[in-house]
């Protein structure tokens, strides 16, 4: 029974870990760019909730709704966010050395988790959702109640990222250009817009996964790091550019990580996954789902 | 998109172009004697009285950082692997140091020997696996490396787990300023010598077109361990001497963030591929960092972060790269549109 324990925690938290993927995998597919930022997005959207909150309320407390309520805004600051960065910096490296666009990328991640350190201090905060406690009980298996509503969010900002981009037109055009952006220039796409607007939505579904961690876990300025390998890690099992492919790969990575946790001990986590990191680019390196993710370049 | 610098005009009337051209010819056939020149200077300021003190520490750094970055240069910038974990053979070899010294009470040297094996091992091992990834890949496994041998090392106890290792009886700070001087030599010594082998152009070809070095027949994930290994043998030794310069070690410092980020923005802001480039780059982003570290407490890396994006949106080839293809701008019109392109390829000492 422990282990199904384990598995449900893992699956819970591993919905939010392939939210935050999913946008990674999107950048990398159309952008062909491995943003290393991408771990900071998640930081600004977990704080951008909790001053929200903290402006509301006075404290980092409050209602389930209260804290929902805050979702809409925190996505649409992290897509201004992500695309100013996409169209001020990172648009200027693009098809230079692979490593340029690591550096920029690692650049920004430096100077933004330093700044947040500067204003907000290196303490780690969580908010906290009046109904977290207690939690119910299914079947045997303890389900807190704040990590249920951020698993539903998790799959809700995924799917909506999902309907996004095979239903409108912008999803389209967002296709079109990772396929082949001279072609859908050619059909009159704006290239350099569409990149930024995909830049913009990933930070944006990444701060929402951020805002959920930040009620379940806790959030300080040099997380990171640690949710941008976490997604590389998701993004190289599940393939890129296939979110169901991040979406498994996430629960299957939440699950691996509560399983170390419970069974060895949770300072395992770390190595464990990165482990599986290597083994899985060594053995399988276009991942379980990808439509070939070329390790060329 | 490589926005070339567009400050040809500034630089034309510092250096003009002619003059800097024959100055790098100068440089590359006098490359020996400067290389020898450069460890004479190094030795120098004990000699005039710099025994110990802040300046000492400084110094002694920039020649410690001057050796990580170099050493990041022969795979990354040499042969064109983006290492993103190189600290992570600075923190094996520190603390192969530190467990024999203090709990095995070998001497200084023999600890030395023994953390040298530790770390080629290790890099073996995982040059191995890594070096079959390519880009992106390469550059994240790295760090996934780095990240989880930190972590190992946190959880053991022989390393002393997350309060690391004191160690007492270390020698003075002029043994650690010889030693790191000593090895930065001989290193830009062997680096140089290597760009002017077979080895160091398969190395070169291995950057520019792995796909040909294959086709051409050579073994590509020989040369590619074995650079890799060069790497790990000069950051092992100085990680090896750095937990006895510092006298205290833990997995915060032996693997630290910082620096494994500066020892690459050192390589990339000086000039990757290069002898000079690295070693410029250290002593001059060790300057601008130690000073901010002084004068603004908290923002040094705020300041790099800025700086590497500068850096590599503005001058993507550092300093050594824009002053060696500055020089070269004539060569288009003096010798046509091949010699100007030719000459950019080749690695220079300056």
């Amino acid at each position: 029974m422990a282990i199904a324990q384990f598995v449900v925690n893992g699956l819970l938290v591993g919905a939010l870990f392939a939210a935050v993927a999913v946008g990674f995998a999107l950048i990398w597919g159309v952008v062909d760019i491995i943003n290393l930022a991408h771990g900071e997005m998640v930081m600004l959207g977990g704080y951008t909730a909790y001053w929200l909150l903290s402006i509301v309320t006075g404290t980092a407390e409050g209602s389930v709704l209260l804290f929902l309520a805050t979702i809409p805004v925190v996505v649409g600051v992290l897509f201004v966010v992500g695309y100013a960065l996409q169209r001020t910096l990172v648009s200027r490296v693009i098809g230079t050395d692979i490593f340029l666009t690591l550096l920029v990328t690692f650049g920004i991640s430096i100077a933004i988790q330093q700044l947040a350190i500067q204003v907000w201090t290196a303490n780690p905060r969580s908010i906290q959702v009046a109904f977290a406690d207690p939690s119910m009980n299914l079947a045997g298996l303890v389900v807190p109640k704040m990590k249920l509503v951020a698993f539903a969010g998790a799959i809700v900002l995924t799917a909506i990222l999902y309907l996004f981009l095979q239903r409108t037109r912008t999803g389209r055009a967002i296709r079109a250009v990772s396929q082949n952006p001279e072609a859908a220039a050619l059909v009159g796409i704006d290239v350099e817009h569409t990149r930024a607007v995909t830049f913009g939505i990933s930070s944006a579904v990444a701060g929402g996964a951020g805002a959920f961690i930040a009620t379940i876990l806790n959030i300080q300025p040099q997380m990171g790091l640690i949710y941008t390998l976490k997604s590389f890690v998701i993004v190289v099992f599940g393939g890129v550019g296939s979110i169901p492919g991040a979406l498994t790969g996430g629960l299957l990575l939440g699950a691996v990580e509560e399983l170390t946790a419970g069974l060895v001990s949770s300072q395992w986590t770390l190595a464990v996954s990165f482990t599986l990191l290597i083994v899985l680019l060594v053995v399988k390196p276009k991942g379980l789902f990808g439509t070939g993710a070329d390790n060329e370049h | 998109m490589s926005t070339d610098p567009d400050t040809g005009g500034l630089l034309r009337s510092i250096f003009p172009p002619q003059q800097l051209d024959r100055l790098f010819d100068l440089c590359g056939a006098h490359g020996w004697k400067l290389i020898a020149a450069s460890a004479v200077v190094g030795a120098l300021p004990p000699v005039f009285g710099l025994r110990e003190g802040y300046m000492m520490t400084v110094l002694s750094e920039m020649f410690l950082f001057a050796i990580l970055a170099l050493s990041w240069d022969i795979v990354g910038g040499q042969t064109g692997y983006p290492s993103f974990g190189n600290m992570a053979f600075f923190g094996i070899g520190g603390y192969a140091t530190a467990i024999l010294v203090k709990d095995a009470a070998v001497s200084f040297p023999i600890a030395m020997v023994g953390a040298v094996v530790a770390v080629l091992v290790f890099a073996a091992i995982n040059g191995l696996i890594v070096l079959r990834l390519r880009g992106h890949y390469f550059a994240i496994a790295t760090l996934g490396i780095l990240l989880a041998t930190q972590q190992v090392t946190r959880n053991l106890d022989i390393t002393g787990g997350a309060s690391g290792k004191i160690l007492f009886d270390v020698p003075p700070g002029i043994v650690f300023y010889y030693f790191f001087l000593v090895v930065l030599v001989v290193e830009m010594a062997v680096i140089y010598y290597l760009t002017q082998t077979r080895f160091g152009f398969i190395l070169n070809a291995i950057r520019d077109d792995e796909g040909k070095a294959t086709a051409m027949g050579f073994n590509t994930t020989y040369y590619k361990t074995a650079a890799w290994m060069l790497a790990a043998l000069f950051t092992g030794l100085a990680g090896s001497a750095y937990g006895l310069f510092n006298t205290f070690l833990d997995p915060q410092t032996a693997y630290n963030g910082a620096w494994n980020v500066e020892l690459i923005a050192m390589a990339l802001m000086g000039g990757t591929g290069t002898v000079a480039g690295p070693v410029i780059g250290a002593f001059g982003l060790h300057t601008i960092i130690e000073y901010v570290e002084s004068s603004f407490v908290g923002w040094q890396l705020v300041l790099l972060g800025i700086a590497i994006i500068v850096t590599v949106i503005r001058f993507p080839k550092g300093v050594v790269g824009t002053l060696r293809a500055h020089a070269n701008e004539m060569d288009y019109y003096e010798r046509g549109g091949m010699a100007a392109t030719e000459d950019e390829e080749v690695t220079t000492d300056e």
